[in-house]
């Protein structure tokens, strides 16, 4: 039996599929665009073809992220946060604490035998995301991938004080125009992108192990100024993109088990692998 | 409208548009109407100078311009709607309006709104903000400062017949509040949040004796109806800063949640819910039988209700003391969590957020704090929160 996760976020949408044994059979990660939330089911297709299976061969679709509603062929929609402490759970089951920085938010979650039990999510600024990051490479006129390596050169870090990207962004510039080292000022934004994830996950209390996943987990340079802030090391996953679309198709997984052990039939949603519209 | 609608349908009317209702209303009888913004200025006295108790409600669907200019961002925004909605000209329909010192946004709003906007009249009232010995005096003379200014608005005297009959009226409001939340009881409830929170708003804008119709006939109807709410995988309470628009509710209840109790502004906190005899005593000194009520019933914590002097004491003893009452919520409604909903920039629900999440974790029930703007189109990026929260307790 096979469970798929889809988890269409704000800057990527992806797609994992786990045999019944939580075994990874395939993944996809590409870019969210507002045309491609339309087209999950052409991601989804790409996905099967990638392991040779049909629809029918899925016992379960979970569609999660803020594009979950655009999923007319999944069983059941979970919030992203829910996933990702499935996610996470299975990747690192000593996780206590995971950290989720993604395109356009950023999440804290608490984990508890393999159950999200506390979360803290931004809901009004998108400075401490890889948005933030996305805008200070494309002032400098770099890749936004290239960022962490350029940064672990600094050798004195500037201090970005602004939480705000648009004032972060003037700030750049100033130090920029002053001549100081560009991996100097790099460094300051992924302080000031860690100090501001972790005083927010402070709220729900940060206890170790801690992982760090999402879009921005592969930026060497916040994984490191995140763990200079906390004082010890954090787990990063191998493919930090990939959580939530994991977490979303182990929760099918076991759904289906549930469902089973019970002897129960299994619900299954009116799939229908075809563009949608939005309507949510 | 015509006469013969009814319950739940003759809410859903008056919702549509309250004013115009209120405005007949005056046209018809010749009674004056005053607003009050907040639970605490005792309606009983309007209701004896023949006065209309209108209770004034921001506009989340508005927004705020004109108050802007007067208020910073950084005063509560409910309160700022109000400003707002007053310099527009939407309160013009009221004789006068009781500002009132419930926490300082109410109290130097009520100031500026004097000097900045001075009609319909306002009065602003005086309250305070802890209790001990004295305190109740201290109300009670407020009270009757207050009544002076109310007999030379209304142009007549209040007798203490007058009151007492007025008490009666409004003390059979709170009873029959009460037994529409005990529908709520069941499960599924028998009327959900919104409704709730449509019913109360609408007698929250009547005479009192007309709401007490209304109260009545939805009560009649909810416990007849097929159309009750759906079973959901939660039962939550809300508690916190007012919520005088059922958007919010609206969203909660949408994500998949059934909410069945609330300690919140304008709804079951105006009635005091947790008391054993909500009424208010109807002999003796019937000013300080006022002042008392008022002050000691509402749970608003605008107020620190605790064992003032003897704030080292223990601390679990102290939450016990203070939130013991949502204990009694959590029992008799069955609910399995709690939404904390603290406006932006209410700092009188701030300061308690803290204490009541620890409570509730003594208590061993889930919660989530939210922390909303005062403005509808603040609510969507919410949702998720809070259904990952119910994925969380279910």
């Amino acid at each position: 039996m096979y469970f798929a996760g889809i988890d269409i976020g704000s800057t990527f949408t992806k797609v994992v599929v786990v045999d019944s044994n939580g075994n990874i059979v395939s993944k996809i990660e590409v870019p969210t665009r507002a045309e491609q939330r339309k087209l999950a089911n052409k991601v989804m297709v790409e996905a099967l073809n990638k392991s040779n299976l049909s629809l029918d061969e899925i016992a379960y679709i979970v569609a999660t992220g803020y594009g979950r509603f655009n999923v007319p062929f999944a069983d059941r929609q979970v919030t992203e946060l829910t996933c990702h402490a499935r996610g996470i759970n299975s990747i690192f089951p000593s996780v206590k604490t995971a950290i989720d920085i993604g395109g356009q938010d950023s999440k804290g979650l608490k984990v508890k035998d393999g159950k999200l039990v506390n979360f803290v999510t931004n809901d009004k600024c998108a400075a401490g995301t890889g948005r933030f990051l996305e805008v200070m490479a494309d002032l400098l006129n770099l890749k936004v991938e290239d960022l962490g390596k350029i940064s672990l050169k600094s050798t004195k870090k500037v201090k970005i004080s602004s939480i705000c990207t648009v004032f972060a962004r003037y700030e750049v510039m100033t130090k920029i125009s002053e001549n100081i080292p560009i991996e100097d000022v790099i460094a300051g934004l992924h302080y000031a992108i860690a100090d501001r994830i972790i005083r927010m996950v402070s709220r729900i209390g940060i206890e170790p192990d801690v992982a760090v996943t999402g879009g921005v987990a592969k930026n060497v340079g916040v994984i490191r100024a995140i763990e200079d802030l906390l004082g010890y090391k954090v787990l990063v996953p191998e493919d930090p993109l990939i959580t939530g679309a994991l977490g979303a198709a182990i929760i099918g997984k076991n759904i289906v088990e549930e469902a089973l052990k019970r002897g129960e039939v299994i619900k299954r949603g009116p799939r229908r692998l075809e563009e949608v519209t939005f309507y949510w | 409208m015509s006469e013969s609608v009814k319950g739940f349908k003759f809410v859903d009317e008056v919702c549509k548009n309250p004013i115009k209702k209120v405005k007949e209303l005056k046209e018809k009888t010749g009674r004056k109407i005053m607003g009050y913004i907040c639970a605490y200025p005792p309606i009983e006295m309007l209701t004896a100078a023949n006065v209309i108790p209108y209770r004034v409600f921001g506009d989340v669907n508005e927004p705020i311009t004109e108050g802007d200019r007067v208020l910073p961002p950084v005063i509560c925004s409910y309160v700022r709607s109000i400003v707002d909605l007053s310099i527009k000209g939407k309160f013009n329909f009221l004789d006068g309006v009781i500002w009132s010192h419930s926490c300082d946004c109410m109290h130097k709003g009520g100031f500026v709104y004097t000097s900045i906007v001075g009609k319909p009249e306002p009065y602003v009232l005086e309250i305070p903000t802890t209790v001990r010995e004295g305190t109740i005096d201290v109300f009670k003379y407020e009270l009757s400062e207050f009544k002076k200014w109310l007999e030379n608005f209304a142009g007549k005297e209040i007798s203490m017949e007058e009151l007492k009959e007025a008490i009666e009226k409004h003390n059979k409001q709170r009873f029959l509040v009460r037994k529409l939340y005990e529908l709520r009881q069941q499960d599924p409830p028998l009327i959900s949040g919104v409704e709730t929170l449509k019913v109360i708003s609408v007698v929250e804008a009547l005479p009192v004796e007309e709401g007490n119709k209304v109260l009545e006939e939805v009560i009649d109807e909810a416990k007849k109806r097929k159309d009750k709410p759906k079973k959901q995988r939660a039962r939550l309470l809300i508690w916190g800063s007012i919520i005088d628009s059922p958007a919010l509710l609206q969203m909660i209840e949408e994500a998949g949640a059934n909410i069945v109790m609330d300690d919140t502004c304008v709804c079951s906190r105006q009635f005091w819910l947790h008391s054993q005899d909500p009424s208010i005593k109807t002999t003796g000194d019937l000013i300080e039988n006022l002042a008392r009520s008022y002050l000691l019933e509402n749970k608003c914590p605008r107020i620190y209700l605790g064992s003032y002097g003897d704030l080292k004491k223990d601390y679990k003893k102290d939450l016990e003391e203070r939130f013991g009452y949502l204990k009694d919520y959590i029992e008799n409604w069955k609910v399995n969590g709690v939404i904390i909903h603290s406006l932006r920039c209410c700092d009188v629900h701030g300061y308690e957020v803290p204490q009541v999440k620890d409570y509730l974790s003594m208590l061993g029930v889930p919660s989530i704090y939210i922390e909303p703007e005062y403005d509808a189109k603040s609510l969507p990026p919410l949702r998720t929160r809070i259904e990952a929260f119910l994925e969380t307790i279910s």
